[in-house]
C-alpha cells in the first residue's frame, strides 16, 4: 500500500475529549483522521471526504446514530461503519449490526482493540494465509505443525498456550488487552467472569515455558493495559 | 364501546335503580291486570244480578207493547254502573224494547245464534256514539213470549277509573325510583368510604414513607382483605427498596475507592516534579483502576440483567455434568497451577438435564467455581457431586479451604461482601461473583446456599431439572 493511498476515517462523536484521544491516536496509527462533534457535521464530511471507515458513536445530540447509520446506507454509500457506544447488550448489538454496521465496539473499550479492529475492517482482502513460521527474536512458531521453539529448542506448549501464542505473535509489538484475548482466545461472550484470572495465570504459565529458561523475555506485561510479544529494545 | 366512566357507586345506585324500576313495571303490570279482570268480573257479576231484577220488571202493556216498571228502583250499588243500558228483541229480530238512555241505538245489532240460550252471554260491544259497553244476554219468556233480553252498562267509568290507576302508578313510580336512587348513592356511598379512605392513605404513600400501612378496620371483610393484601404488597416493596437503597449506597461505595485511587495518585503525580517513569507509573495504575471499575460496572449490569429474567425465560435443556466440565476446562489453569484435584461424585447417577437459560446458569456456576479454587489451598481436593433432591438436581461444591464462618452463611451472597480476613485480600475480587449467581439460580427456579462443613466450603445448588 502506498503512503498515497492512506486510508481516510471519519469519526462522529459528541465526546470532545474522547474525539480528541482518537484522532490522535489513530492518526499516529497511520491513517488520515477528521472527527465531527454532531451528525449534520458528520454527514456533510462523509459526502465531503468519503471515508474508508467510519466510527460512530450513537448517542448523539439531536439525531441518534442509528439515524445516520440508515440513512448512508440507504443512499449507498461506499463506507465501513463501526459502533462506538455504552450501550452495549446483546440486544443493542444486533439492533445496530442490523441497521447495517460493520462492526460493534462496546465502551469503554481498550485503545488497542479499537486499533485492531480498524485495521482488520480495513483490510479489504484477507491476507494469504501465512505458511511462513512466525518469528520474533528466535522464538519461532510453526503454524503448520502448530509447534514452537527458542533458538532451536523445541517449546512444550498446550494447545491454549499455543493459541495465546500465536495471538500474541500475530500482534507483536502491539500491547493486547485481557478483553481481547478473552474474546478472541478463550471465545467468552460474557463480560462478567474469573476469565482475567484466568488469563494472568496462563500468561504467568506461558512466559515460565517461553522465557524462564531464556536470557532475553519476550513476553512482557504492559502495566493497566496488558501484554506484548516483542523484542525488548536494547 | 369505550365503558362509561362513572364511578363505581353511581354504577352500583343505577344498577339498583335499573333492577328496581324493571320490578316496579312488572308489580304495576300484574296490579293493573289484576285489578281490571277483578271490576270485570265484578260488573259482570253485577249485570248478572241486574237482568234477573230487571227480567221481573217487564211487562205488556194494553196495546201489547213492552214496558219496564220505572217506579220500582232498583239498580247495583257500585260507582261503576250508573246507567243501565236494556234492549230487548223477540227471536225474530225484532225490538221490543230499548231504555231511553241508549236514545234510540241498538245494542249489539241483530240476535246471533243461539244468543243468552244458555246462561249470560258476556260480550263487549261499541255503541254506535264511540262508547263501550259490556253487555250480557238472556232468554226470557215473559206471558208466553220469548224475547232476547240484552242488558249492558257503559265501560267508560271502569276505563276512568283504570285510567286514573294507571296514572297514579306513572306518577308514584318516579317518584319511588328517584326516591330509592338517592338512598341507594348513599349507602353505596357509606359501603366504599372505607375504598376512598384507603385510596387516600395509600396516594400519600410514597418511596419515602413506605413502611407506611393501610388501616385494617376489619380483617374478616372483603375490604379488610383488600387492605390486608394491600399491606402485604407494600412490605414487599418496603423490603425491597431498602434492599435497592442499600446496594445503591454498597455501589457508589465501591465505584468511589478505585475513583479516589485515581484521584490522589494523579493529582500527587502533578503536584511532584516527576519523572517520566512516575507519569508512566500514575497513568498505569489510573488504567488499572479503569479495570477495576469496568468489572463492577459490568457485575453491576450482569446483576440487573439475571434480575430481570423471569423464571422460564430463554429455557433449553442442557446435561449438568456438561456445563461443569465446560466450566472446568475454562478455569482448568487455576487448578493446575494449584495442583488442586478435582475429584466428581456420583456423575453417572445424573442423567436428567437441567432447564434454564444456560448462559446464565454458566456464569453462576463459573463464580461459584471459581470461588471455591480461589480459596482451595495448593494440593488440596475440590469434590464436585451430583444427585437429586425433589425432583431437582443438585450440584455440591467441597473445597478444603478456609470454610465460611456460620455466621456469614447468608451473608456471603450479599452485595460486594468480602470476608473480613485481610489476609486473604490477595484473592480479593469484586465481590459481586456470589450474589450474581444468587440472583441467577433464584431467577431460573433453583436455590443455592453453603452447608455447614467440617473443613471448607461446601456449597450445594439445586436447579430445576428434566427427564
Amino acid at each position: 500500500m502506498t503512503v498515497a493511498m492512506r486510508r481516510k476515517i471519519l469519526i462522529i462523536e459528541d465526546d470532545r475529549r474522547m474525539s480528541d484521544a482518537l484522532v490522535s491516536g489513530i492518526e499516529t496509527a497511520g491513517y488520515e483522521v477528521a472527527a465531527a462533534g454532531t451528525a449534520e457535521e458528520g454527514f456533510f464530511l462523509v459526502h465531503r471526504m468519503q471515508p474508508d471507515l467510519l466510527l460512530l458513536d450513537l448517542a448523539l445530540p439531536q439525531r441518534n446514530g442509528l439515524e445516520i447509520l440508515r440513512q448512508i446506507r440507504s443512499e449507498a454509500i461506499d463506507l465501513r461503519v463501526m459502533i462506538l457506544t455504552s450501550h452495549n447488550t446483546l440486544e443493542d448489538r444486533v439492533t445496530g449490526l442490523e441497521a447495517g454496521a460493520d462492526d460493534y465496539l462496546g465502551k469503554p473499550f481498550s485503545f488497542q482493540e479499537l486499533r485492531a479492529r480498524i485495521d482488520a475492517l480495513l483490510r479489504r482482502f484477507l491476507p494469504p494465509q501465512s505458511q511462513k513460521p512466525v518469528t520474533i527474536g528466535d522464538l519461532t512458531l510453526d503454524t503448520k505443525t502448530r509447534t514452537a521453539s527458542r533458538s532451536g529448542t523445541r517449546l512444550d506448549l498446550t494447545t491454549r498456550e499455543y493459541d495465546l501464542l500465536i495471538y500474541l505473535a500475530e500482534n507483536r509489538g502491539r500491547t493486547v488487552s485481557r478483553e481481547m484475548l478473552a474474546k478472541d482466545v478463550w471465545n467468552e461472550t460474557s463480560r462478567f467472569s474469573p476469565i482475567d484470572n484466568v488469563i494472568d495465570v496462563q500468561i504467568a504459565r506461558l512466559r515460565r515455558k517461553v522465557d524462564e529458561p531464556f536470557e532475553v523475555k519476550l513476553l512482557q506485561t504492559v502495566r493497566g493495559m496488558g501484554f506484548c510479544l516483542r523484542e525488548p529494545v536494547s | 364501546m369505550a365503558p362509561l366512566a362513572l364511578s363505581l357507586r353511581s354504577r352500583l345506585t343505577l344498577w339498583y335503580v335499573g333492577i328496581l324500576a324493571a320490578l316496579l313495571l312488572i308489580y304495576a303490570t300484574l296490579i293493573f291486570g289484576f285489578q281490571y279482570v277483578i271490576l270485570t268480573r265484578q260488573i259482570f257479576h253485577d249485570e248478572v244480578q241486574d237482568i234477573v231484577t230487571a227480567e221481573g220488571l217487564l211487562y205488556f202493556d194494553s196495546q201489547d207493547n213492552l214496558q219496564f216498571r220505572q217506579n220500582y228502583y232498583s239498580r247495583p250499588q257500585s260507582h261503576l254502573l250508573i246507567d243501565r243500558l236494556m234492549e230487548v228483541q223477540d227471536l225474530t229480530g225484532k225490538v221490543l224494547y230499548r231504555s231511553p238512555t241508549l236514545h234510540g241505538m241498538p245494542l249489539g245489532g241483530p240476535l246471533r245464534d243461539q244468543e243468552g240460550e244458555t246462561g249470560f252471554d258476556q260480550r263487549t260491544i261499541r255503541l254506535s256514539d264511540g262508547s263501550h259497553a259490556m253487555v250480557i244476554s238472556h232468554v226470557h219468556t215473559l206471558q208466553g213470549r220469548t224475547m232476547v233480553i240484552r242488558l249492558g252498562y257503559s265501560l267508560t267509568p271502569l276505563r276512568e277509573r283504570m285510567l286514573q290507576f294507571l296514572l297514579l302508578l306513572l306518577v308514584a313510580a318516579p317518584i319511588a325510583l328517584v326516591v330509592a336512587g338517592a338512598a341507594g348513592q348513599m349507602i353505596a356511598a357509606r359501603g366504599l368510604r372505607p375504598v376512598k379512605d384507603m385510596a387516600e392513605r395509600a396516594e400519600g404513600i410514597t418511596a419515602t414513607n413506605l413502611h407506611d400501612r393501610l388501616e385494617i378496620k376489619n380483617p374478616k371483610d372483603e375490604l379488610g382483605q383488600l387492605a390486608a393484601v394491600f399491606n402485604h404488597l407494600l412490605e414487599r416493596l418496603d423490603l425491597a427498596f431498602q434492599q435497592m437503597r442499600r446496594f445503591t449506597a454498597d455501589a457508589a461505595h465501591e465505584l468511589r475507592t478505585p475513583l479516589a485511587s485515581i484521584r490522589t495518585v494523579s493529582e500527587v503525580t502533578l503536584e511532584q516534579d516527576s519523572t517520566i517513569e512516575s507519569y508512566r507509573d500514575a497513568v498505569s495504575s489510573t488504567l488499572e483502576e479503569v479495570a477495576r471499575l469496568n468489572e463492577t460496572i459490568n457485575g453491576l449490569l450482569l446483576l440487573a440483567r439475571a434480575e430481570g429474567t423471569q423464571p422460564g425465560e430463554a429455557q433449553t435443556d442442557f446435561s449438568a455434568k456438561e456445563l461443569v466440565h465446560e466450566v472446568l476446562t475454562v478455569l482448568g489453569v487455576l487448578v493446575e497451577e494449584k495442583q488442586i484435584t478435582v475429584r466428581e461424585e456420583n456423575e453417572s447417577a445424573v442423567t436428567n438435564s437441567i432447564r434454564a437459560e444456560r448462559s446464565l446458569v454458566r456464569v453462576a456456576i463459573m463464580n461459584v467455581l471459581h470461588n471455591a479454587l480461589k480459596f482451595s489451598p495448593s494440593h488440596s481436593i475440590l469434590t464436585i457431586s451430583y444427585g437429586y433432591v425433589d425432583e431437582k438436581l443438585t450440584l455440591t461444591f467441597q473445597d478444603q479451604g478456609p470454610g465460611i464462618p456460620v455466621t456469614d452463611i447468608e451473608r456471603v451472597f450479599e452485595r460486594f461482601y468480602t470476608s473480613n480476613d485481610r489476609s486473604r485480600s490477595s484473592n480479593s475480587g469484586t465481590g459481586l461473583g456470589l450474589s450474581i449467581a444468587k440472583v441467577i439460580i433464584d431467577r431460573v427456579g433453583g436455590t443455592i446456599g453453603f452447608e455447614a462443613s467440617a473443613v471448607g466450603a461446601r456449597c450445594c445448588i439445586l436447579l430445576p431439572s428434566v427427564k
